[in-house]
């Protein structure tokens, strides 16, 4: 590889750039001013993605948004580690969208599908190793000493045979003069000391000192407060609004249209709340305008029965094993519209000044930022640059970036910077929902109640269907990659296995929210599994043995569940245990969850996790996901539900869309298995196990079946 | 104008008395630990002490507030060493962070007037709080944890 450096304002730097996330040709030679990242966004900035200064501080530029997730300290520690720094010595932001930062192989620089750390962490040791190769070539020049006689440490690369030593900010200004080693030598397993364990986030103080910066904290000199009102039907745009109805209000600077709504604008936040709560909108009459969750529900029991489907899998004859059966199982499941509904509602901050654009998101997309304010603004995208402040949670949401595009929009209009924010009013009401979903599912079972097929038919909204057009050209509607997820990749072996999806037509957007297909799916399949059971008369676990069987991997994740949780043990009294398994993100979880039952009251005392991602980063992490994981998925299946009534969502803040609280919390015990596989995701896998091990142990209680979600509607109480 | 005391602070502020308490926070004083999470008291993302009471300050007008003492998570502590706030980076409880600081001051609240929590005690006096990244069992912990260190 080519190189890179430089000297200026005396500052030396090594840079090292990821290598590129494709096939592309490695990026041109990377050269870095010595200006920091300016905290508020001033116009320095890290073009490089691994770099070392000679105060020996290493900033490396993340192609990830921290959210919470934790992957800026896991960043941090497979630099640290193959750098052989402390971890206290990297600083980890994130980067602007480059060649090298995106994710392949759709290009763009985004943080989704778990992707963290199993896309980025061999890209990131190896730009890291490179580095330690060029210090030590560096060292040895200087000390006169042969390469493999330096040992590196903690900073410095050592020469034990002579005693003597030098620091990396001391070598950093020769270092940047050589050439990166194409093939660095990257640690093994046995040598790497900071992966593979718990450390400290590096977040985290700033979190509990209210000194971390958000999307909603940016304040920039002579900025605006705006406030969105829109039109809460669904693709209704907006026909005209009522200045004058806003009269009077202190602080008004405009009113700025949108296309579905508008933007009040004022000298704080509290005016133009005000102002959006008061301003008078009419709207165009849009087609969807009367749908309610009646009709819903109507369109997915239609997809059901519709002729025309995707078909994900078709394994055998599944026809003629469902006729031959000894014995058949047949239900029908569904799931409702669900809201992400992260802490921190939709903001974006924009200043335009000349053709340059400045974006401050709390966003998991950045080229989208940058593409969205680049049309609006009328300017290339290289104009824009986009900041990324500490992001009060995402699930997915913040993959949508409509905001940016109306932040830009009122810019341009008042010609002052603005941040523009939602209300957790809106936040609900505009949608981007996990989809509602429908499936019926049948199995065979033969004489001797081995299960000999299975067959499945879902219907629901796609999640990509507008986002990527192209995908759905064709005779079979279109493959959405998660319309049948955790379904058509199963490792289960069914026999004859055929999976099917009918894709539903609806106004309101459907989206990618933690865990995205599978977590409909894991709740449909891991209660229908249980069903199958119960019909062959088998332990839920032993049914799940069988049908894993082959599969040494998965028959690990699920017996350490069952083993750790106390599967086939007595319970403590009054209480039940249910159990489920499922894969996605490349990662393999299984939990049991033990819960009593009082009456309509359930109690959910602690939930036992099995996780196989391969290998990890920070132990701590992925304790911390599976528990927050647990926790979501039981306030998902409790009480979170949106409903639908002329064209709208009723649910529009916590006080109707109730988000689990601490008193109705379990106890969540986390389980790593380091098969050594490839890695998998962390943040999602944790989710899609929770709502069927629960309705399991429900059915274990009660013998009573759930098969349509949330709790609250079917009378039941967490 | 309005006269109020915060963090020790004396402000006067021109705001009407009908804004609420947050909003001076964040836009007229950049106090920007306090957040905006639901502006209906149901989320506590925005909680505040007055006069060492954990208060919503989404629900709390300017106007109500001469002569009382408003304590942000800015405040609770000169060096952000609150007990509370040393179990919180003892046990790694945030995620996102962003309910952390309303979650905090409820937490040092608490262990002000109960110092040995019950875990029904802290299910009592947290439960007007969401996390939505799912942080409660290190909640539990760490306020244990405080507790044990007082």
């Amino acid at each position: 590889m080519q190189r890179r450096t430089l000297l200026q304002a005396g500052i030396a730097t090594l840079v090292v750039p990821l290598a590129p996330a494709s096939a592309q040709p490695a990026p041109p030679a990377v050269i870095t001013a010595a200006a920091a990242n300016s905290p508020n966004g001033g116009p320095g900035q890290i073009t490089a993605f691994l770099r070392i200064g000679q105060d020996g501080l290493v900033d490396f530029a993340s192609p990830v948004t921290e959210m919470g997730q934790g992957t800026h300290t896991a960043h941090a520690m497979i630099v640290a580690d193959e750098l052989d720094v402390p971890l206290s010595a990297v600083r980890v932001t994130a980067g602007q969208p480059e060649p090298a930062l995106r994710l392949q192989p759709v290009g763009e620089m985004y943080s989704g599908a778990s992707f963290g750390i199993r896309f980025w962490h061999d890209r990131i040791r190896r730009a890291a190793a490179q580095a330690r190769m060029a210090l030590t070539s560096a060292a040895a020049e200087r000390l006169g000493a042969p390469v493999g006689e330096l040992t590196t440490a903690e900073g410095r690369v050592l020469h034990a045979t002579s005693g003597r030593s030098l620091s990396y900010g001391e070598l950093v200004d020769l270092a940047a003069r050589l050439p990166l080693d194409d093939q660095p030598r990257i640690k093994p397993a046995a040598e790497r000391r900071l992966t593979g364990r718990a450390a400290p986030r590096a977040d985290i103080p700033a979190k509990t000192r209210g000194a971390a910066i958000y999307g909603h904290d940016v304040k920039l000199p002579g900025m605006a407060y705006a406030v969105a009102r829109l039109s809460p039907v669904f693709g209704a745009e907006l026909e005209s609004f009522d200045r004058a109805s806003l009269a009077g209000l202190r602080g008004l600077i405009d009113v700025v249209p949108l296309p579905n709504g508008v933007a009040v604008v004022a000298e704080n936040t509290w005016a133009a709340m005000q102002g959006a709560q008061r301003i008078t909108l009419r709207f165009k009459p849009t087609p969807d305008q009367a749908l309610d969750s009646a009709e819903l529900i109507r369109r997915l029991q239609a997809g059901l029965a519709a002729p025309e489907a995707f078909r994900g899998k078709n394994d055998g004859d599944i026809e003629a094993t469902l006729r031959g059966a000894a014995k058949g199982v047949e239900a029908t499941y569904t799931a409702p519209y669900l809201a992400h509904a992260p802490m921190e509602t939709e903001n974006a901050t924009v200043q335009i000044q000349g053709d340059r654009v400045d974006v401050w998101c709390s966003t998991q997309h950045q080229d989208w930022c940058i593409r969205d304010a680049a049309r609006v603004a009328g300017v290339p995208r290289e104009n824009v640059r986009i900041h990324t402040p500490m992001t009060g949670g995402g699930f997915g949401r913040r993959l949508v970036t409509t905001i940016v595009e109306q932040a830009t929009t009122v810019a341009k209009a008042i010609n002052r910077p603005v941040k523009l924010i939602w209300t957790r009013e809106e936040e609900f009401a505009q949608s981007y929902w996990r989809p509602a979903f429908a499936a019926r599912i049948q199995a065979a079972l033969d004489a001797q109640g081995k299960v000999v097929g299975l067959n499945l038919r879902a219907a629901g909204q796609s999640v990509m269907g507008d986002y990527r057009p192209a995908l759905f050209a064709g005779p079979l509607r279109g493959n959405d990659p998660f319309s049948l997820q955790s379904i058509s990749d199963t490792r289960y072996r069914f026999g004859a296995f055929r999976a099917e999806w009918h894709r539903i037509q609806a106004a309101p957007k459907v989206w990618l929210w933690r865990s995205v297909g599978s977590s409909q799916y894991g709740f449909f399949l891991e209660s229908f599994l249980d069903e199958v059971a119960l019909a062959a008369n088998k332990d839920p676990l032993a049914l799940r043995q069988e049908l894993l069987a082959h599969d040494p991997r998965a028959l690990t994740v699920l017996n350490t569940a069952a083993r750790e949780g106390g599967w086939g043990t007595p319970a403590p009294a009054g209480r039940h245990r249910g159990l489920a398994y499922v894969e996605c993100y490349g990662t393999l979880c299984a939990q049991v969850a033990e819960i009593s039952v009082t009456g309509r009251e359930i109690r959910v005392h602690k939930v036992t996790v099995a996780v196989d991602c391969g290998d990890v980063v920070n132990t701590d992490t992925v304790a911390a996901q599976m528990q927050g994981a647990v926790v979501w998925g039981l306030s998902a299946m409790a009480a979170e539900h949106i409903t639908l009534k002329d064209g709208a969502a009723v649910e529009r803040n916590f006080d109707t869309y109730p988000i689990l609280r601490i008193n109705q919390a379990p106890q969540v015990d986390t389980h790593i298995i380091r098969s050594g596989q490839p890695l998998g995701g962390i943040g999602e896998p944790g989710v899609p196990p929770l709502a069927p091990a629960v309705c399991n142990a429900i059915f274990a209680a009660t013998g009573r079946r759930l098969r349509s979600l949330p709790l609250v509607d079917q009378g039941l109480h967490v | 104008m309005i006269d109020l005391t915060v963090n020790g602070q004396p402000h006067r502020l021109d705001a009407e008395p009908d804004m609420p308490l947050l909003w001076a926070l964040r836009d007229l004083l950049n106090l920007t630990g306090t957040k905006y999470g639901c502006g209906i008291a149901q989320c506590g993302a925005c909680t505040v002490h007055l006069d060492g009471q954990p208060a919503r300050s989404c629900q709390t007008t300017l106007g109500e507030l001469a002569g009382r003492k408003v304590t942000t998570i800015e405040g609770l502590h000169p060096e952000g060493a609150h007990p509370v706030q040393l179990a919180w980076v003892a046990e790694q409880v945030p995620q996102c962070g962003f309910c952390q600081s309303g979650q905090i001051m409820s937490a040092a609240a608490m262990l002000a007037e109960k110092p040995q929590p019950s875990d029904a005690d802290i299910d009592a006096a947290m439960a007007g709080h969401i996390c939505r990244c799912g942080t409660y069992q290190r909640i539990r912990a760490a306020i244990h944890h405080a507790a044990a260190k007082t």
